[in-house]
């Protein structure tokens, strides 16, 4: 197996049954590294979700994304990942990552989170959506019967990050969401362990749960696909409004957020959705939260459209700054300017970025070295 | 392993699934008309490989006007082809088709010359065969048994709403497709009968229950994958469930006490509707529409040309 593996092909080979998984240059003989036993389909081991509530005729209704599925006994929510047995909601992915990767924090993207440093980086089968342009579709898009898990349960996960040297968690690839408790108690073995937990979710999510594991965070990045309904109807089968209340509910209780929105020829690359999502930012959130502007791909559903034009990408990376955000990135265009963090104060740069790889770090215990001007982020 | 649809692909499925069962004297079928049979437990428990047998050999001459069941295979299928049996087996046992049934279409389906090891009776996986009492083999015996378990199409296909990976047994390896379900309620859908069967060949079907699966059900079976092959829906209808479904529910069961065939998908479902409504009514309970889970689909699948989705249109041929 090459040690040279994209994340792409590192989850389809995961998705297809590799019996490892490749780390990039950080492990030895051959960069294998061995996660536990791989579990076969029939003896999924379950765990009672978390947050639902019982219904008659041994109906439920979980209560954990805005979704809000009403099941049936013997059936899943839409999710695929939780099943109704005789009334009692299981998840079915509990311990069961399904991909398992050490990155780069930026290519969460978190690029005020612990700069240059790892994520041990992990995700289960499921998501409780379907964006038609889905990068890891072979896994969100799957139930987890159909993916090839291993047993990694919180403890281990943590204990292996710590082994490999990351200093962070980031649960991430499909959705977080659909696997919440695993998320919880990662987190909170991550805590336990001196790490720095985090999660890259679409932020659809009721907020409840969110609250609940909020506080066990050390970062929370919401890809935030449109800032129109029509987007998010006919492209995500989500909603926006519960995102945005995400957002709002997060960056109240003092969670370090990022968000990322992929721009999408066409579909939401206009000015005037830029310009109105950056005022709701700037409004409801502040203009110290970053927003990473992504390059879109083919992939998946979506595979009619032409990759975002960076010339698109800079047109709304000057409106949204036009708009007083302080910290507007350019993602999946490695080498552009766009890539580093600026003072917000007397526009040094404070970090020069290529790709994911750190050129230069001149923060200064969180501070501009030229100004003295606080940056906000997760810097130690 | 299929990817994408093209245009050509879609060509070439249509005019093997229309120019086959031409070649072949493959009837037109009988839009509206589903063959109906009795088929009652002597003892309140089993049926007989023989009671089956006719029973079921019954109700495919109904539904197509054959002389018999056997002249009834002759017509709907080649020896030439490789047919799949999906059966509905998510409510385990006690509502499952039954062995004796699936068995006795095994037979219909060998005497028009298809060989045993190109009938396969299917399920989304072997486990959910294996717990309805399917006895699961991939070589030897009258007929294959397993499940489709991971071996989906590499990519999505799209048809109307839905975007999924067909199982590679509906897309790749057969050339004739058989429908063999209960009638049952569903939570959800309204009616759980032949055609939502086929949310079982997707990879993706938890993706797809909102607005009582309409028109994702409809979209299932219109995507050429199904359409172009889909020569019969049966109906083990010993036993129905009028309420609490998908899963069995014991104090929602009622004798039904029939076996139903028909060459027209939609109006097996639309029979089903009927008479689950029927019971329904008998009992004092809302009709499904007015529980709130009409089975739209059914509408959806006859504007698209599948059937006859009408339940008062559908004409009920009685063996």
């Amino acid at each position: 197996m090459s040690t040279e593996l994209t994340r792409r092909r590192l989850v389809v080979l995961s998705a297809a049954g590799a019996a490892s998984l490749a780390v990039p240059g950080r492990l030895g003989a051959g960069g294998v590294l061995r996660v536990g036993k791989p579990v076969s389909s029939d003896e999924l081991p379950v765990r009672e979700a978390s947050w639902y509530r019982k219904l008659p005729e041994s109906r439920v209704e979980c209560q954990l994304c805005p979704r809000g599925c009403q099941v049936a006994d013997a059936e899943r929510g839409s999710c695929g990942v939780r099943e109704n047995r005789g009334g009692t909601y299981y998840t079915l992915v509990y311990g069961l990552a399904c991909t398992v990767h050490i990155d780069p924090i930026e290519k969460k993207p978190f690029f005020h989170v612990l700069p240059g440093k790892t994520a041990l980086s992990y995700a289960t089968a499921g998501c409780n959506v379907e964006c038609k342009f889905c990068q890891n579709w072979e896994i969100s898009q799957f139930r987890p019967e159909q993916v090839k898990s291993w047993w990694l349960p919180p403890k281990e996960l943590a204990n292996l990050a710590r082994r490999m040297g990351t200093p962070l968690t980031a649960a991430t690839y499909s959705e977080p969401v659909v696997f919440w408790e695993y998320v919880r108690d990662a987190a909170h073995a991550a805590r336990n362990a001196g790490l720095y937990p985090t999660v890259v979710s679409n932020g659809y999510i009721q907020e409840k749960p969110l609250r609940d594991v909020l506080p066990l965070l050390s970062a929370y990045k919401v890809d935030l696909k449109s800032f129109r309904e029509r987007f998010y109807k006919e492209l995500v089968r989500g909603e926006l409004k519960p995102v945005l209340k995400t957002l709002e509910t997060a960056r109240a209780a003092g969670a370090w957020v990022e968000i990322v929105v992929l721009i999408v020829p066409t579909w939401n690359d206009s000015e005037a959705e830029a310009r109105d999502l950056a005022r709701w930012v700037k409004t409801n959130l502040g203009p110290d939260v970053p927003i990473h502007l992504t390059r879109f791909h083919p992939t998946y559903r979506l595979t009619d459209l032409p990759p975002t034009p960076v010339a698109t990408l800079e047109r709304l990376w000057e409106v949204v700054r036009a708009e007083g955000l302080h910290f507007v990135y350019l993602g999946n265009v490695p080498g552009h300017p766009g890539e580093n963090t600026t003072c917000p104060g007397c526009g040094a740069i404070l970090i020069r970025r290529l790709g994911y790889r750190i050129l230069d770090n001149r923060l200064k215990q969180g501070h501009c070295p030229t100004c003295g001007r606080g940056i906000p982020g997760v810097w130690s | 392993m299929s990817d994408r649809l093209t245009r050509r692909d879609l060509a070439r499925l249509l005019g093997a699934g229309v120019l086959a069962g031409a070649a072949h004297g493959r009837p037109a079928g009988r839009p509206g008309t589903v063959g109906v049979a009795p088929l009652a437990p002597a003892d309140g428990a089993g049926v007989s490989a023989a009671e089956a047998s006719a029973a079921v050999s019954a109700a495919v001459a109904a539904a197509t006007g054959a002389a018999s069941g056997e002249a009834a295979a002759v017509g709907l299928f080649s020896p030439a082809d490789t047919v799949g049996i999906k059966l509905s087996c998510l409510a385990g046992r006690p509502l499952s088709p039954r062995r004796e049934i699936v068995e006795a279409l095994v037979r219909l389906i060998s005497a028009a010359g298809v060989p045993g090891e190109r009938i396969i009776v299917f399920e989304r996986s072997s486990r959910e065969l294996g717990r309805a009492g399917l006895p699961l083999r991939r070589t030897g015996g009258p007929y294959l048994c397993y499940g489709i378990d991971n071996d989906y199409d590499r990519l999505p296909s799209d048809s109307g709403a839905i975007g999924s990976c067909f199982a590679r047994l509906v897309s790749t390896e057969c050339t004739a497709l058989v429908s063999v379900g209960v009638v049952k309620d569903h939570d959800l859908a309204g009616v759980s009968a032949g055609l939502k069967n086929w949310y079982g060949v997707i990879h993706n079907p938890n993706k797809y229950h909102d607005n009582n699966c309409d028109p994702y059900v409809a979209d299932v079976v219109n995507h050429p994958f199904i359409r172009a092959k889909l020569r019969l829906t049966v109906l083990d209808g010993v036993i129905a469930q009028y309420q609490g479904g998908p899963a069995y529910r014991a104090r929602y069961i009622f004798p039904l006490n029939r076996v139903v065939a028909s060459t027209d998908p939609v109006a097996a479902d639309a029979w089903a509707w009927r008479v689950l409504d029927d019971e329904r009514r008998n009992r004092g309970l809302p009709s499904l529409t007015e529980a709130k889970r009409p089975p739209r689909f059914i509408a959806t699948a006859a504007r698209y040309g599948l059937g006859v989705g009408d339940p008062s249109q559908v004409k009920e041929v009685v063996a």
